[in-house]
C-alpha cells in the first residue's frame, strides 16, 4: 500500500475546501492556491508505482487473517479472489497522465489567479475540485467509484461555465446539465447492468470474470451495458452527438478554465476508454464503433470549426475534433496505436490548453472572442502571437513540435493494421486543423486593426506569459525526446492486449 | 453559376432563414468552400473502409455519397444550421444516438 497514491485525490479535494473557508481573504488564497497547484504534478512524481486499497484490505486470498473468519463456501469460490474494496492503481502510464494534467492545472490555476481581479469565490475550489474528479477517475479501478467522480466532474465543469461570467454562460450550462441529466443515469444503468451479471464493480474482477468464462461473455446483457457505458463515455468526451454542447461548454467557461475542461474531457476518453476496451474488446464490435465515432468528432468537428468566427469556438471544436485521433488509437487495438492514442491524448491535452490560454490573452485584453472584429494584434504583442503560432504549428502536429510524433504513430498504427484509409484521413484533416487555426490567426493577429477596436488592458499579465513558455517547453521536449512518454505508456497499452 | 456563387446563395439564403444580417465575407465563403471540400473527401475515404466487410456495400456506398454530394451540395450551411445551440436539436440527435447506438449493439451482436 503507497498513502501517496490516496494523496493524490485528498489534497486537490483538501484544498478545494480550505479555499472555500477563506472566503474574501484573496492574498491568503492566491499563496495557499499556487503553493498547492505547484505540488499537483510534483506528488505523482515521487509516488511509487502500486495499488492502493481502501477497504485495507485486497482480496481474502491475499488476507489469510482475514480468510480464517470467513465460511468456506465463500473461500471456497471464486469470491476469494474477488476485491474487497475500493483500489486505485498507480502504474507509469498513470503517472504521466497525472504529471500532466497536474501541469495543466498548475498553469491553469497560477494564470486564473493573475487574470481574475477577485480569486476569492467558487472559481478556484472548482478548479481544485475538477482536478481531484478527473485524477480519481484516472487512478480508480472501481467502476462505480468512477462514476461517482465522473458526476462530480461534471458539476465541477457547469460550476466553472457558471463562474465565468460569459454572455449566454448560464444557458450554456443548464443545457450541458439537461443533457447529463439523460446521459448520465443511462451511464449508470450500464454499470448496474454490468453489477447485475457480474456482481461486481472492480473493473479487473469483472475483466477476469469474463476472461475465465466464470461469467458467460455473449450474454446479451451484457452488450446493451455495453452499449450504455459507450453512451456515457461520449458523453463525458464530447464525442458526436455531444460535440456541440462540449465545443459550446469551453467556448463559455474563462480561457483558463477551458483548458481545464478540456483535459477532463482528455483523460475522461483515455479512463473510460480504457475500461471499455479492458472489459468489452472481446466483443469485435466495439473497437469498429470506437473508431466509426472518433472518425464522426474528427469529420464534424473540424468542419464545424471552420465554420466559426468565435475563436474560442474554433479551438473548442478543434479540440474534440483532436479527440478522434486518441479513439482512433484506442479502437485500433494493437499495443502500438494504443501507446499512440495516449500519447496523443498527452500532447493534446497540454497543446489544447496551451491554445486556449494563448488566444485568451485575446479575450483579457480586449474582451473581444469574434474574429470578424479583431486584428492588429501581431503589432501590439509579437512575442505573445508568436506563441500562439507556435501552439497551431503543434496542434497541427508540425515537427519538431509534440503532435508531430503521436500523429506520426496514429499513421503508422494505421498503416500496421492494414488501414490506410484512416491515416489518409488523418493526414487530411490535420491540414485542415492548421488551415482553420491559420484563418484565426490571420484574422486575429495579422490583418489591419479595426477602428472600433478597443485595447482595455495594455499588459499580459507575466504568469499567462511564463504558462505559454513552459507549455511550448513541454511541447518541444515530448517532440524531440518522444520516449520520456511512449515509455511509460507503452506497458498500459501492453497489458490491454 | 460557379460553385462559389452557390454557396454564398446558400449562405444568404440561411442567414435570411436565420434572421441573421451580416454580410457574406470573402472569409467565410473560402471557409464554407474548404469545409465542405473536407467534408466530401473525408467522407469517400472513410466509405471506402467499408470494403472490409463486403465490396458490395462499398460500391453502393460511394455511388450513394457522390449521388447525395451531387443534389445536396452545398452541404456544409445545412449541417451548420443542424449541429446549431439548440436544446431541441441537441437533444434530437442525443436520442437518435442513443437508439442507433443500442440497436447496433444489443441486435447488432446477439447471434453472431
Amino acid at each position: 500500500m503507497n498513502p501517496l497514491i490516496a494523496l493524490l485525490v485528498i489534497v486537490p479535494i483538501t484544498c478545494a475546501l480550505l479555499l472555500n473557508l477563506l472566503h474574501n481573504k484573496d492574498r491568503t488564497i492566491k499563496i495557499i492556491a499556487t503553493i498547492i497547484a505547484i505540488f499537483l504534478p510534483i506528488i505523482p512524481l515521487f509516488t511509487s508505482y502500486g495499488l492502493h486499497y481502501f477497504g485495507a484490505y485486497s482480496t481474502l486470498a491475499q488476507s489469510p487473517t482475514l480468510a480464517q473468519w470467513v465460511p468456506s463456501t465463500i473461500t471456497n469460490s471464486v469470491l476469494n479472489l474477488y476485491h474487497m474494496g475500493i483500489v486505485y492503481s498507480f502504474g507509469s502510464a498513470q503517472q504521466v497522465l497525472l504529471i500532466v494534467l497536474g501541469i495543466i492545472a498548475f498553469l491553469a490555476i497560477i494564470t486564473s489567479l493573475n487574470e481574475i481581479k477577485r480569486p476569492s469565490g467558487v472559481y478556484a475550489f472548482l478548479m481544485f475540485m475538477l482536478v481531484a474528479a478527473v485524477s480519481a477517475i484516472i487512478l480508480s479501478d472501481d467502476i462505480f467509484n468512477l462514476y461517482v467522480f465522473f458526476e462530480i466532474a461534471a458539476i465541477a465543469q457547469v460550476g466553472i461555465i457558471i463562474a465565468s461570467k460569459i454572455k449566454g454562460n448560464y444557458e450554456t450550462a443548464l443545457k450541458y446539465m439537461i443533457l447529463g441529466s439523460i446521459a448520465s443515469p443511462l451511464f449508470l444503468v450500464g454499470i448496474a447492468l454490468l453489477l447485475g451479471i457480474t456482481g461486481n464493480v472492480n473493473i479487473t474482477d469483472i475483466a477476469y470474470s469474463l476472461k475465465t468464462g466464470i461469467i458467460n461473455p455473449q450474454n446479451p446483457v451484457l452488450l446493451m451495458a455495453c452499449g450504455l457505458i459507450i453512451f456515457g463515455w461520449l458523453y463525458g468526451t464530447g464525442l458526436p452527438p455531444f460535440h456541440t454542447i462540449k465545443s459550446a461548454v469551453y467556448s463559455k467557461a474563462l480561457p483558463h478554465g477551458a483548458a481545464l475542461l478540456q483535459a477532463f474531457s482528455v483523460f475522461i476518453l483515455v479512463a473510460l476508454g480504457i475500461v471499455i476496451f479492458r472489459i468489452f474488446s472481446y466483443i469485435p464490435f466495439s473497437k469498429t464503433f470506437i473508431i466509426a465515432i472518433s472518425l464522426a468528432a474528427m469529420i464534424l468537428s473540424i468542419t464545424m470549426a471552420l465554420m466559426q468566427t468565435d475563436f474560442k469556438r474554433i479551438i473548442a471544436f478543434l479540440a474534440v475534433g483532436e479527440l478522434g485521433y486518441i479513439g482512433i488509437g484506442i479502437g485500433l487495438g494493437t499495443a502500438y496505436s494504443i501507446t499512440a492514442g495516449l500519447f496523443q491524448a498527452v500532447n493534446e491535452a497540454i497543446i489544447t490548453a496551451f491554445l486556449f490560454i494563448g488566444f485568451g490573452t485575446i479575450m483579457y485584453l480586449t474582451k473581444e472572442t469574434d474574429i470578424k472584429k479583431l486584428g492588429g494584434m501581431m503589432i501590439h504583442y509579437p512575442k505573445a502571437a508568436l506563441l500562439v503560432l507556435l501552439a497551431g504549428l503543434a496542434m497541427a502536429g508540425v515537427p519538431p513540435l509534440n503532435a508531430f510524433q503521436s500523429k506520426f504513430m496514429l499513421i503508422q498504427s494505421s498503416l500496421n493494421a492494414g488501414i490506410p484509409e484512416l491515416g489518409i484521413i488523418m493526414i487530411l484533416l490535420s491540414i485542415v486543423t492548421f488551415m482553420t487555426f491559420m484563418k484565426a490567426f490571420y484574422a486575429i493577429y495579422m490583418r489591419p486593426e479595426p477602428k472600433e477596436l478597443k485595447i482595455n488592458v495594455s499588459k499580459i499579465p507575466k504568469a499567462t506569459i511564463f504558462s505559454l513558455v513552459v507549455f511550448l517547453i513541454i511541447c518541444l521536449v515530448l517532440g524531440l525526446f518522444p520516449q520520456i512518454a511512449t515509455n511509460a505508456l507503452q506497458p498500459l497499452a501492453n497489458s490491454l492486449i | 453559376m460557379s460553385l462559389y456563387d452557390t454557396i454564398i446563395n446558400k449562405i444568404k439564403q440561411i442567414q435570411e432563414y436565420d434572421k441573421e444580417n451580416e454580410p457574406v465575407t470573402n472569409i467565410a465563403a473560402s471557409s464554407t468552400l474548404a469545409a465542405e471540400i473536407t467534408l466530401l473527401s473525408s467522407i469517400l475515404v472513410a466509405v471506402i473502409m467499408l470494403r472490409y466487410f463486403s465490396n458490395a456495400l462499398m460500391i453502393v456506398a460511394v455511388i450513394l455519397v457522390v449521388a447525395i454530394a451531387f443534389f445536396a451540395m452545398p452541404i456544409m450551411p445545412k449541417l451548420k444550421r443542424e449541429q446549431n445551440d439548440s436544446l431541441n436539436s441537441m437533444i434530437f440527435y442525443i436520442i437518435i444516438a442513443l437508439g442507433i447506438i443500442t440497436a447496433l449493439f444489443y441486435w447488432g451482436n446477439i447471434h453472431v
